[in-house]
């Protein structure tokens, strides 16, 4: 005799009750969000001191505002990737932090809406209080879709305990070397066994800033046409490769996906590394001594590149919450804000209110804001990072087949010979990017 | 409904009157539909809808973020003249027919020696599968590290044997092959569980017979047990194929594709298109490709199975 609750009947039960739950567990997973009105913000975060820096400024928004704060932080290299996937799906937050360099890539697609209509309703917005490359790579095609909070020109760090071992008397603090002069020094601290008189990382990131201090660029200024084999770009990936290949006064590269400036500083037998001034905060572990100084001068002078990072408004968000996406992103690149910012040591803020903050030690980090501010006479000599709206595909390019000129394996002309013709085609479909762009707005 | 019953008909086991039967059947049936619906769902949103929505996607312009553009077959006739997806599409089979091979050759090898009755078998088995079950990122920086062209492991035993290793990752002869070798440790262990599990699935009077016809171990190795092994290998060899033209993590950690293009897999540059270049449907139209060359693949994979393969003990 069957029981009234059979071993069957269990089982098809269960197989009810399991797809109802799925069912369910789908459902909510659909309908969850922030409270309306909550100040949603996202950010890339790689550390517990970058987390505490951006946990206190949820508490600044909390307090200035007077709403809920709520922060989505992600390491810095899927933050991209998310981003994309929270922009497409409508779940991005009310204002997204961007790399500058991204900035023309989301704009030319319509990620992002332009800032213009809100910033010339605010009186209380000023423009000019944030450096002018700071706005300059925050904007694209003649329209603001970022306000930044970090700006920075690449520098040279050295080793003072290294140099002073060698007999050697440190550079100067504010007059950028000539780049013979830095070669020439380059080569006389590659002497011993195992120590190097520089290091850079062997991709176009780092490359660009001698391109600029040459006078040269990787594309003309209407950036439809590739200029890297002109006369001045080439003198600079020369002169760069020359220090890889021919000079040899660069620590071997092992391999091309895990080559660290940085860490080959780090180890203390280095005497010279470009980087920007963010990395200040890791150098700061040195076991050494060690000061920044400006980027050697090349034919145009001293032409680093100057990067930066802001916030943007993604297209999607809508006029009920613009308000509150506005007043949240001026208060995340107000002047308390970017001071919270300096304070911890992270970069050079992209508010001229909120420079002091950035202190030192090194003795000289004041350079920064010597080299960004346009006023400061021989020294001002930034030139901001000019890129492409596929300036991930120039970088691909580039970062495939330059790295071989850097190894030896290819003669520098000869790799930008083989580059040109599909950096032509890149550039030209930038252009169709912008003009699109364009008619749109 | 009436049931009619031959005379010839073979005489029914007694059970319970066919009414309940067919009750019985129909809540049978809801029940194991019912079961099968997670599964199902799964396999419908997952797998059918994507494939699906790949297709569709391969037919428009579509950047992510803006509204898409019908583009017909323009993504598909884009593939004919672009350089890096050839070359992509090369790299991509050189990869998959040296390591198959390989890995199929270094499986059974271990599995044949582990085979023979050895004692702590199931330690090497664990031991021999931990390379499969660890995260291909982790093993990828570990041979990083092992290939480093000085004082990397690697170079270093070469080098006690009176051999100059070369710049592994950076080279342009040998970035490949050393994707390949790191990929082939990663992965043997997997093969040699499945042939393992399939050399102890053979009769041994199999083995004692072929002994007193006198044959040699080659021949019983190449008589018995390539024979009876042969659904095992023909399993391998077709998820091993499958596996290795979607060939990524480790070109992505250990070499970004480079140096140039040289070890740019097709996986990887679909994921370049479509997620960094923001190029949905030109990425759609290589993925229809991929999957179309490993169908045919698996497909011829399958024929020579009637031939090769023997399922009858």
């Amino acid at each position: 005799m069957s029981s009234p609750f059979s071993r069957r009947s269990f089982l098809t039960a269960a197989a009810v009750a399991g797809a109802a739950a799925a069912a369910g567990s789908a459902l909510s997973g659909c309908s969850s969000g922030p409270p309306a009105g909550t100040a949603t913000w996202s950010m890339w975060s790689d550390s517990p001191q970058e987390q505490q820096v951006w946990t206190d400024f949820g508490a600044y928004v909390r307090r200035e505002m007077r709403v809920r704060s709520l922060s989505t932080l992600t390491p810095a290299s899927g933050y991209p990737t998310k981003l994309d996937l929270q922009l497409v799906s409508g779940t991005a937050s009310l204002v997204t932090a961007l790399n500058g360099w991204l900035i023309p890539t989301y704009a030319a697609r319509g990620a992002h809406r332009p800032l213009d209509d809100l910033i010339a309703a605010d009186p209380d917005f000023d423009t000019g209080d944030f450096y002018p490359d700071s706005r300059s790579i925050s904007s694209f095609a003649g329209r603001t879709y970022a306000v930044g909070f970090d700006v920075a020109p690449t520098v040279l760090y050295y080793n003072r305990t290294l140099l002073e071992k060698n007999g050697i008397a440190p550079p100067s603090p504010t007059e950028p070397m000539s780049w013979d002069t830095f070669r020439g020094l380059a080569r006389e601290l590659s002497g011993p066994e195992g120590q190097y008189g520089f290091t850079c990382a062997p991709a176009i990131d780092d490359l660009v800033s001698w391109i600029y201090s040459a006078g040269g660029n990787v594309m003309n200024r209407a950036a439809d046409r590739s200029i890297l084999g002109d006369a001045e770009a080439m003198e600079a990936i020369d002169f760069v490769t020359g220090l890889f290949v021919k000079d040899r006064v660069t620590p071997p590269i092992a391999n091309l996906v895990t080559e660290n400036a940085l860490a080959n500083f780090l180890q203390g037998n280095v005497a010279f590394m470009q980087n920007g001034p963010w990395q200040v905060v890791n150098v700061r572990k040195a076991s050494f001594d060690w000061d920044i100084v400006p980027f050697p001068a090349g034919p145009a002078g001293s032409k680093p590149r100057v990067s930066g990072s802001s916030f943007a408004i993604p297209a999607g968000v809508g006029d009920d919450q613009l308000g509150l996406a506005w007043r949240l992103l001026k208060t995340l690149t107000s002047t308390g804000a970017l001071n919270i910012y300096a304070r911890a040591g992270r970069n050079n803020p992209a508010r001229l209110s909120a420079s002091t903050a950035f202190a030192p030690p090194p003795a000289n980090l004041g350079i920064v804001r010597r080299i960004l501010d346009r006023r400061a006479g021989k020294l001002a000599g930034g030139h901001p990072f000019d890129v492409t709206t596929n300036w991930n595909q120039v970088r691909q390019l580039l970062g495939q087949d330059l790295p071989r000129a850097f190894l030896g394996q290819v003669g520098a002309k000869e790799a930008v010979a083989g580059l040109t013709p599909r950096l032509n085609v890149l550039m030209r479909q930038n252009q169709d990017a912008v003009r699109q762009a364009s008619a749109k707005s | 409904m009436a049931v009619e019953v031959h005379p010839a008909a073979p005489v029914r086991a007694p059970g319970p009157p066919r009414g309940r039967r067919h009750r019985w059947r129909g809540s049978e049936t809801l029940a194991a539909w019912l079961f099968l619906l997670p599964s199902f769902a799964g396999f419908v949103v997952f797998t059918v809808v994507p494939v699906l929505g790949a297709g569709t996607i391969s037919l428009l312009n579509w950047n992510l973020f803006s509204s898409p553009t019908w583009a017909g077959l323009h993504n598909f006739a884009r593939l004919g003249p672009d350089p890096t997806f050839w070359s992509a599409l090369g790299n991509t089979a050189y990869f998959t027919f040296v390591s198959v091979p390989l890995t199929l050759l270094v499986s059974l090898g271990l599995a044949l020696l582990l085979n023979q009755g050895l004692r702590h078998v199931a330690l090497f088995r664990s031991l021999l599968l931990l390379p499969y079950a660890t995260i291909t990122v982790a093993v990828a920086f570990v041979w990083i590290w092992l290939y480093i062209p000085h004082d990397g492991l690697v170079n270093a035993v070469l080098g006690l044997v009176g051999l100059h290793g070369p710049s592994w990752l950076i080279s342009d002869e040998w970035a490949m092959p050393a994707l390949i070798v790191m990929s082939v440790w990663k992965s043997f262990g997997f093969g040699m569980v499945i042939f393992l599990a399939g050399l102890q699935a053979i009769p041994q009077q199999l083995y004692e017979a072929a002994r007193v016809d006198g044959t040699s171990p080659w021949q019983s190795f190449r008589n018995v047990t390539l024979p009876l092994l042969s659904p095992s290998v023909f399993f391998v060899v077709v998820t091993s194929v499958i596996g290795s033209f979607q060939v990524f993590d480790q070109a992505l950690v250990m070499t970004n594709g480079g140096p140039g293009s040289r070890t740019t897999t097709l996986v990887m540059y679909i994921y370049q298109t479509g997620f960094e270049n923001y190029d949905q449907g030109y990425a759609a139209a290589q993925s229809l490709v991929l999957f179309a060359f490993i169908a045919v693949i698996t497909g011829l994979q399958f024929l020579l199975q009637r031939r090769l393969v023997h399922y009858d003990i």
